[in-house]
């Protein structure tokens, strides 16, 4: 009778342990699920930046010389009391305050859609222009790789080769919280609820319409997170923007840019770049 | 060993390894805030794990610096007389802001009053947080926010209710604050009257802030958001940035009273309405409309551009 018992007690056990190791080999299996399944925030829809600060550089354009503020070396300031607006134009080069270290500070409605199920798309009335944030080939699996190991690209270090743009190359992947470890106390890994985007391989531009330079050595990094809906029901975008500027900046530049949701794109009007 | 025992012994290993292979393979969640876990028999477990679960966010511990790459002129030097760009008051708040005087800070009262808990994240001060730990439960009771120039903010974490609405108002304000993943939102209710731009724009005391603290990396970043039914029509969201710097330390500042001017007794400085030309200053200056610098709603959205047109400002902030 007794060895009954403890042959039903084995067999229950070695049962009952099946499925769950079942469910792991399972799992281990499938494929990793793509950024946009496990977004952690609904970023997509129409946003409207309001301009509650940095009024005097944003609604209007600053004048010559104007570039308080901005943490610029002499060469930088060197630079932006060269400023031509109309140099620009005949150049072709009205969109040099609309790149991406830039772009999120200009007034305006913003679009976010995934443009696939690994990258971000955000369209901006002001300038027209396009950012693609891409997610590195190995972020389907949230806190896997890091943007350093992946390089910019997020397949491999960028080459001389690749040509830069107003909007560079944006590598995002979803900010963990935690790193877990420890028997107890360490939280497990989990998502914080933002977007970090890396974006290189950028055209030289203006930090600001008159002309305070960032150069195409610049590296931006990005954390977007949505907040609310408040009690009013408000839900704000807020991108802390920071540059990296080793020619032009004496240290990082950070701003930060809030944006209301907006129930539809009903105002929305693209507009092109001007340089002055 | 006999053959019974040997087997009990298996089937209890067995039947205890189940739970810990379940721990130790969590399916990835599209969502940051977690479900309330299942509650164990044991207390201890319980705590443990509700701790895991729990979105317990980030410790915000530390030496901040602020960083004026945002409105330095208003901030450090301070704002001019008559800019009330971007800022969505009502006229109530407008003709206060005209009438106002500068000097009125040398008044005894002023003299050593603090920034209230709204404005100070634009302040020019250095910031210091620290967290209250229950030494019983380990549990981070309270966040504590200091500035140079300013009070100790309490930012209460266990849950406590909100006094009611005749309970005195500071200039700190009553904070309650709660995670949202790993963003601390904080609602302050109990406010002086203070101000929204430090050139007279005032701010009631029926008014309430919502703040959302991020940090991502050494940075530090609050959206900050005022609701007040006196003097703005919209809220008034304002996103600031700090710098960690654990070199920093935010030193003593005692303030002491001192007789600054000498007026007569009960006098208190401001202009009547409509007689303080200085207020058109600062457009004139800049070269931008006077309505703009008025402010109003209207002003913060990006459409009102294309009402005041293409415009080069005129203004060079001194270099410093």
């Amino acid at each position: 009778m007794t060895s009954r018992v403890a042959a039903f007690a084995v067999a229950a056990g070695v049962v009952a342990a099946m499925p769950l190791a079942a469910q792991r080999g399972q799992r281990g299996q499938q494929p990793p699920a793509s950024p946009r399944a496990i977004a952690p925030r609904d970023f997509t829809g129409y946003w409207m930046s309001i301009v509650t600060e940095d009024w005097r550089w944003r609604m209007v354009t600053p004048a010559k010389g104007d570039y308080d503020s901005v943490p610029l070396n002499a060469d930088g300031r060197r630079t932006a009391d060269t400023w031509d607006p109309k140099r620009d134009e005949a150049a072709g080069d009205q969109c040099r305050s609309y790149g991406a270290p830039a772009i999120m500070r200009v007034p305006g409605r913003i679009h976010i859609t995934w443009e696939n199920d690994t990258t971000l798309r955000i369209d901006t009335e002001a300038g027209t222009q396009t950012r693609l944030l891409r997610f590195g080939s190995n972020t389907g699996r949230i806190g896997v790789g890091s943007v350093a190991d992946r390089g910019p690209t997020g397949v491999g270090p960028v080459s001389a080769a690749d040509n830069a743009s107003w909007q560079g190359r944006s590598v995002a992947q979803w900010e963990l919280s935690g790193r877990g470890g420890g028997m107890f106390g360490g939280s497990p890994p989990k998502p914080s609820g933002a977007l970090k985007v890396v974006t290189t391989n950028l055209k030289a531009g203006y930090l600001r319409k008159n002309g305070v330079p960032y150069s195409a050595n610049a590296m931006l990094t990005e954390y977007f997170n949505v907040l609310g809906p408040e009690d009013n029901g408000d839900i704000w975008l807020v991108v802390t923007t920071i540059v990296q500027d080793p020619q032009y900046l004496n240290g990082r530049f950070f701003t930060s840019s809030h944006f209301k949701k907006l129930p539809d794109g009903a105002a929305w009007h693209p507009d092109a770049c001007r340089a002055s | 060993m006999s053959l019974t025992r040997t087997s009990l012994l298996f089937a209890l290993a067995a039947a205890l390894t189940i739970p810990l292979v379940a721990q130790q393979s969590p399916a990835p969640s599209a969502s940051p805030v977690q479900g309330p876990p299942q509650q164990s028999q044991s207390l201890v477990e319980y705590d443990d794990e509700v701790q895991r679960a729990a979105p317990n966010g980030v410790d915000f511990t530390g030496e901040w610096a602020p960083r004026f790459h945002e409105d330095e002129p208003e901030r450090v030097p301070g704002p001019e007389l008559g800019d009330y760009l971007g800022i969505p008051i009502n006229e109530a708040a407008r003709m206060r802001a005209m009438t106002w005087e500068a000097s009125i800070q040398t008044l005894p009262e002023w003299q050593c009053r603090p920034h209230s808990a709204d404005y100070i994240w634009r302040g020019p001060s250095p910031l210091r947080v620290w967290k209250e730990v229950d030494p019983v439960s380990r549990q981070v009771t309270a966040w504590h926010a200091e500035w140079l120039r300013s009070v100790d903010r309490s930012i209460y974490m266990d849950g406590r209710p909100h006094p009611s609405p005749n309970a005195p108002h500071t200039w700190a304000g009553f904070s309650t604050g709660k995670w949202e993943g790993d963003v601390l939102t904080i609602r302050t209710t109990h406010l002086k009257e203070g101000y929204v731009r430090r050139n007279g724009l005032p701010r009631s005391d029926a008014a309430t802030l919502t703040e959302h603290w991020m940090l991502r990396g050494d940075v530090l970043t609050v959206a900050a958001i005022v609701n007040d039914p006196v003097y703005l029509t919209e809220p008034f969201i304002r996103t600031t940035d700090y710098e960690l710097d654990l070199h920093q330390w935010v030193p003593p500042y005692p303030c002491q009273v001192v007789e600054e001017v000498d007026r007569p007794r009960g006098v208190v400085p401001h202009s009547l309405p409509g007689t303080n030309n200085a207020v058109t200053d600062f457009a004139n200056r800049c070269g931008l409309p006077v309505e703009a610098t008025r402010g109003g709603a209207e002003t913060m959205y990006p459409d009102f551009r294309a009402k005041i047109g293409a415009i080069t400002s005129k203004c060079i902030a001194a270099q410093r």
